[in-house]
């Protein structure tokens, strides 16, 4: 049986203000595997994280779902809790109750609060299936391909080089310097461009 | 341009083009086309006897039509490599003529007309773009300052090739039509940019400050000379940038604010026909020389270069960023990075900045000996394939290659056909995982399952 | 329940390209849009990962629209 924490995030009023937070944990904590259902002010700040460290470990959950802003915001942040709980960063799922429920429906605050409860039983249902995974490496060619020999390309291409990695710097044209060599004098300070 | 050249872990390839970008982040496979140019340059000691000694001239691109050049050339006296090559179009030995007169002279014998385009293939592990600008071809477009027949009317970089003192008058500023010294030197700012209808829409950022430049150098080097600046506005964000600005008005730069509609020549004077709005009067006024000071726009070639690597370009062309704030050096392909004017117009000091941060992102990636790769791709179920490969037809990355695997199967051990996901190159956009009739194929982390359990729920 | 009635709300189950319409839908939250609160999204890597049986199987537990965006 799946042990599942979900924690649902006020975000100070940003969500707290349209949808009805605690009605949302509750909700959640009567979805299956769903072990514990809270709510904190600030899911990302450090006690918030602390939240989910210690839940981890009290209630021995193996799966988390964090109802909070978009993904594509905080989800690095949250693997990276789950990491230091322990848990494989990829036993994490995020409902998105912000950006796509408690700012976009201000208006319509219990339809909100129902529609975050559905996003929650979503990511719930998501992360039950959820499986650890782990990323695989390749090697890399320690090489840096330069395109284009002007100020921008050899500036790059000398700092690159000064760090001690091989650079290829490919012009087109038969000499290098590009369109900084061809000036005069530059401003503000009227040096030599050479 | 020198530190580059004699850098020992800087290979340079000059007069070469990237013809082809295979692989990805860490492991790219580069095709470069290196061409011919009739000169070895292993041979060659950069004497200049052959340029020299070149019977056949033509007009100089470096000095932007200014000057001429011979057909085995070097573009600049201080050019980097200092050893020329043959233009092919213009030479008459390659055009089928006689001439040869180069390979007579040279004394290293290093001439070799029989050279041919070269492809060269190498791997990286990150990829720079700096392809720079090129400038608004304004004769298409501004009727009004002539088209471009009128001779006198130049651009900046033309007028820097002029003051620039290894150039094509040796530094002095003159009328391309007689040779004589400009009195009245008048500059036109904004031709191109911040013009929806003829132009471009953006601010090309470094022309009010070349412009007081250009003021500044026509009043110090002509005596008794006087400029006149038509503007939109004069934008000076840097440091020590309006400061220059007030400078050159002091010395007697004259700020007109108000657009030109009409340059005609009259007689050997061009004359100068706009309006002064801050006045609300019209403004005609006799000038030598106009400079305009025109749009930067991407370089030639850019759609070309972009969809070899392999990344987006904005509405103008110019390289797309990550994110125009918190990812302004990287592209949305992992390992392709962005330094200079090919991501928008910036001047020397923006541009140094950013090529230092686009190298410090390539050196991050350099650092390390292998890659973590994104774990959410997608996955063969090697017992349930049947081998079709109708997942890599749709791949768009091709990211799906074929294997086998031996099995026991009626007391023989037979091979049969399955296929493999390459971790490198999938990106985890499980396309394959709908194409897979057998269901062997599944996404890491967006299961088939796990969908399905998704729209349940949402459906409850 | 017949469209006529007057409570009627639709149940719309959208799926949303993680790269460009999912980002969309944030954008539309960044800058506090306002939309009925009828549609319910399902993060995607790609709209390429949609199996029609997805689609099908939401219309089956009564789904009464379904956006694919991508």
């Amino acid at each position: 049986m799946n042990r599942t924490g979900v924690f649902v995030c006020w975000c100070g009023s940003n969500i707290g203000a349209v949808v009805d937070v605690p009605r949302v944990a509750e909700a959640a904590a009567g979805f299956t595997g769903v072990v514990l259902a809270t709510h904190y002010k600030y899911m990302c700040s450090e006690p918030g994280q602390d939240t989910i460290i210690q839940a981890v470990r009290e209630h021995r959950l193996d799966r988390v779902v964090v109802a909070s802003c978009s993904p594509r915001l905080h989800e690095g942040t949250f693997r990276k809790t789950l990491a230091r709980a322990g848990l494989n960063p990829y036993m994490l799922e995020m409902a998105n109750i912000r950006e796509q429920c408690s700012w976009v429906h201000r208006q319509e605050k219990d339809k909100a609060t129902e529609k975050a409860i559905d996003l929650v039983r979503r990511a719930v249902a998501k992360t039950g299936l959820a499986s650890p995974l782990t990323a695989a490496s390749i090697p890399v060619t320690r090489r840096a391909l330069v395109i284009g020999g002007g100020i921008a390309g050899l500036q790059a291409a000398l700092d690159i080089a000064d760090a001690g990695h091989e650079v290829v710097l490919v012009e087109r044209e038969s000499t290098i310097g590009g369109k900084m060599a061809m000036l005069d004098k530059t401003f503000p300070t009227l040096d030599c461009s050479a | 341009m020198v530190a580059a050249a004699q850098h020992p872990h800087i290979k340079l390839m000059t007069f070469a083009e990237v013809l082809k970008v295979d692989g990805y982040v860490g492991n790219f496979e580069i095709t470069v086309k290196q061409k011919a140019r009739y000169v070895d340059h292993e041979k060659c000691t950069g004497c200049g006897t052959c340029w020299e000694k070149c019977p056949s001239r033509t007009s100089s691109e470096y000095n932007l039509g200014l000057g001429d050049r011979k057909s085995i050339y070097v573009s600049f006296p201080q050019a980097v490599p200092n050893k020329p090559v043959i233009d092919r179009d213009s030479c008459r030995y390659l055009n089928g003529g006689k001439c040869g007169v180069c390979s007579k002279v040279c004394p290293a014998g290093a001439i070799d007309y029989q050279q041919e385009d070269q492809l060269v293939k190498f791997s990286a592990g990150a990829i720079i773009m700096a392809t720079g600008y090129d400038l608004f071809p304004w004769e298409e477009a501004y009727g009004e300052y002539g088209y471009g027949r009128y001779p006198d009317v130049i651009t900046g970089l033309q007028f820097e090739r002029m003051s620039n003192a290894s150039g094509p008058t040796g530094g002095r500023i003159l009328r391309p039509s007689d040779g004589r010294e400009p009195q009245n030197v008048v500059f036109i700012k904004c031709v191109g940019s911040r013009d929806d209808t003829k132009g471009k829409s953006y601010c090309s950022r470094t022309c009010c400050m070349y412009t007081a430049k250009h003021a500044h150098q026509v009043l110090e080097k002509i005596p008794g000379s006087r400029a006149f600046v038509f503007y939109m506005d004069v934008r000076t964000p840097g440091k020590a940038y309006e400061e220059f600005y007030q400078r050159s008005v002091r010395e007697g730069a004259q700020y007109i604010r108000g657009r030109v509609a009409k340059i005609y020549q009259s007689g050997d004077k061009l004359m100068v026909k706009g309006a002064d709005t801050l006045l609300g009067m019209p403004v005609e006024l006799e000038a030598d020389l106009v400079v305009l000071a025109t749009a930067m726009t991407p370089s030639r070639g850019y759609g070309e270069i972009a969809r070899v690597v392999g990344f987006s370009t904005d509405k103008d062309g110019f390289f797309q960023e990550a994110h125009p704030k918190l990812r302004p050096m990287e592209t949305n392909t992992a390992g392709v990075f962005l330094a200079g004017a090919c991501q928008g117009p910036r001047d020397i000091p923006d541009t140094v900045a950013q090529a230092s941060g686009a190298a410090m992102k390539v050196c991050a990636l350099l650092s390390k000996e292998r890659l973590e790769t994104e774990p959410m791709i997608s996955s063969v179920n090697r017992s349930l394939c049947s081998g079709c490969l109708e997942c890599a037809r749709v791949c768009p990355y091709k990211a799906i290659e074929e294997d086998s695997v031996s099995e026991r199967a009626g007391g023989k051990t037979i091979r049969r056909r399955v296929a493999s996901v390459n971790t490198g190159l999938c990106q985890g956009c499980g396309c394959c995982t709908v194409a897979c009739r057998p269901g062997a194929i599944n996404l890491l982390g967006f299961t088939n399952e796990q969908l399905l359990a998704e729209v349940d729920a949402l459906c409850l | 329940m017949s469209i006529e009635e007057k409570n009627w709300e639709p149940k719309i189950i959208g799926f949303c390209c993680n790269w460009c319409s999912y980002a969309g839908a944030d954008l539309a939250g960044v800058n506090r849009f306002s939309y009925p609160a009828n549609i319910r999204v399902l993060r995607v890597p790609c709209s390429g990962r949609v199996n029609p049986q997805f689609i099908l199987r939401a219309f089956q537990r009564g789904a009464d629209a379904v956006l694919v965006s991508g």
